[in-house]
């Protein structure tokens, strides 16, 4: 096996021992990148000697000499982020985000940005102005977003670790869609200085995606700047809610998702539990108007009469309608906020971990991002933010692990949502979870990641 | 006059009266988003929280106080 296709715990070790010479394994990145890249635009800029540079700096740190990719949305020293658009409302500049600081710190080797969905504004990562990420388990498909370049970039193991950021769901959607981990930590957990909205969000956090969830442990602790160590999951206390999130979903994904649940019971010697949770619906309302309201700074109408031509059209009109959204939903959303924390404070003294699908199907077309559910069709975005916002609104941390492969070769996620500061306990869930199926989905490879494989062979390319 | 016969007055007269200018595109994803959006927030605005006593200051990274 090449040193690119091990686990980046692996690469690390591997450097560390000096089994592995970092800066070949760097080479072999850019290579791969600009071998494999073409048929999934999952990465946007390479910065070879910028690479080089960092890499002779590194510090012997636990990701010393590993390449990583960082999405599209936090300024580097030597690039501003461009947000997936071709303009930005705020203000951007190059700098040491803290992303950057944490990677660097941590011996880390960026070598490249990651695609996004324009603006961050979608589940599936289909517009961008660098052009559309695609899915490489079939690049026909939504690679997801709006992590979408991340996801798709380790998805091809170009890399085996990635930086995204999540807020509504941007980790966990592109983690189910191409079948990897996500973390979407606890809000204010993960390193966010540099971010043109760090100073007003209160739903965005960085994160890592990786193959499996030990790699995510590993990236997380260098994003949290501390170690999310290992505690175990035995006993674990599952909460399924019977709603529309866990309901109104696709029956391979619902099979998959309730055959995990119960391998992770079984796992860790635990119980499920059936518990009611009102107000996921209106919170999801509630999320949505939160984010959008704190992304309005610098959104006057002279502005907005003037945005850049090659901004999308979806980006065009939903950046104006947002002007006319009413203050009082603004402030009916933070008394949900309210109210939806306390009831999962109240949850989480009954059971350890909350889980449902993370995405109610899987990737749809990038032509058409529709997905076909027993209440009838809907646009990804509609159905998938049903299960991700929750998250975003109260601050709790989320993960998304793969559990599944459908009828047509797509991954399944699904995603366990714990009580805030517990990210380690659903890492440790995660892990327990791969025990119980003998990691046999986080080690499923998209076609174009198996070795020898050409851009060629993978569907639709 | 009855509230219902000015809805479809709302974008138009709202972005004029901001002062933005919107396309013929833009219109129809302005108009689409409203269709989807607006009666769920209706429904939210329609919603007794007045029992929610408002968090002062929240610290999202942690639970809410008691």
């Amino acid at each position: 096996m090449k040193a690119l296709d091990l686990p980046l715990r692996e690469q690390a070790a591997a450097i560390a021992s000096g089994e592995v010479n970092p800066a070949e394994l760097l080479d072999a990145a850019l290579a791969r990148i600009e071998k494999r890249n073409p048929a999934i635009n999952a990465v946007v800029e390479t910065f070879p000697e910028r690479s080089r540079e960092m890499l002779e700096a590194a510090p012997a740190g636990p990701l010393r000499g590993v390449p990583i990719v960082v999405k599209d949305e936090w300024p580097l020293p030597w690039r501003a982020q461009r947000f997936g658009a071709a303009e930005l409302l705020a203000p951007t500049a190059p700098g040491e985000s803290g992303p950057y600081r944490a990677l660097r710190d941590a011996g880390a080797t960026i070598v490249g940005v990651g695609n996004m969905h324009e603006l961050g504004s979608s589940s599936t990562g289909n517009a961008s102005v660098y052009g559309p990420a695609r899915n490489p388990w079939d690049s026909e498909r939504c690679p997801g977003g709006s992590s979408s370049g991340p996801a798709a970039a380790v998805a091809a193991r170009l890399v085996a670790g990635a930086v995204g950021a999540d807020g509504l769901g941007s980790i966990r959607f592109p983690a189910a869609y191409c079948g990897l981990t996500g973390l979407k930590p606890t809000f204010g957990r993960s390193a966010m200085a540099g971010h043109h909205m760090a100073a007003v969000t209160t739903m965005i956090v960085s994160g890592p995606l990786c193959p499996d969830a030990a790699d995510c442990r590993l990236l997380g602790s260098a994003l949290f700047g501390e170690e999310l160590a290992p505690g175990g999951s035995a006993g674990l206390r599952i909460g399924v809610v019977r709603d529309t999130v866990s309901e109104d979903v696709s029956p391979e994904v619902r099979e998959a998702c309730e055959a995990a649940v119960e391998a992770l019971r079984a796992e860790t010697g635990g119980e499920i539990r059936e518990v009611s949770l009102d107000g996921v619906e209106p919170a999801t309302l509630a999320a949505i108007l939160a984010i959008n309201s704190e992304s309005l700074g610098g959104a006057t109408p002279e502005r907005l009469n003037h945005l850049h031509p090659e901004i999308g059209p979806i980006n065009r009109g939903f950046l104006k309608y947002r002007m006319l959204l009413p203050a009082a939903a603004t402030v009916q959303s933070g008394r949900i906020r309210t109210l939806m924390r306390r009831r999962l404070a109240a949850l989480f003294g009954e059971v350890d971990a909350i889980a449902w699908p993370t995405v109610p199907a899987v990737a749809p077309p990038l032509e058409a991002p529709l997905v076909e559910l027993p209440s009838g069709t809907l646009t990804a975005d509609q159905a998938n933010v049903r299960g991700g916002a929750l998250a975003n609104l109260t601050g709790i941390p989320a993960i998304s692990v793969p559990v599944g492969i459908s009828s047509d070769g797509m991954p399944i996620g699904l995603q366990l949502q714990a009580a805030w500061g517990r990210d380690e306990l659903l890492l440790d869930a995660a892990e327990a979870l791969e025990r119980a199926n003998e990691r046999r989905w986080v080690e499923s490879l998209a076609p174009l990641a198996r070795a020898g494989s050409d851009p060629a062979e993978v569907p639709g390319a | 006059m009855e509230a219902t016969d000015r809805r479809e007055d709302f974008i138009p007269a709202g972005l004029a009266s901001l002062g933005i200018e919107a396309d013929e595109v833009e219109l129809a994803v302005i108009n689409a988003a409203h269709q989807m959006f607006w009666p769920a927030i209706r429904d939210l605005l329609s919603l007794d929280t007045s029992a929610v006593e408002p968090e002062r200051s929240p610290d999202l990274s942690k639970a809410p106080q008691p």
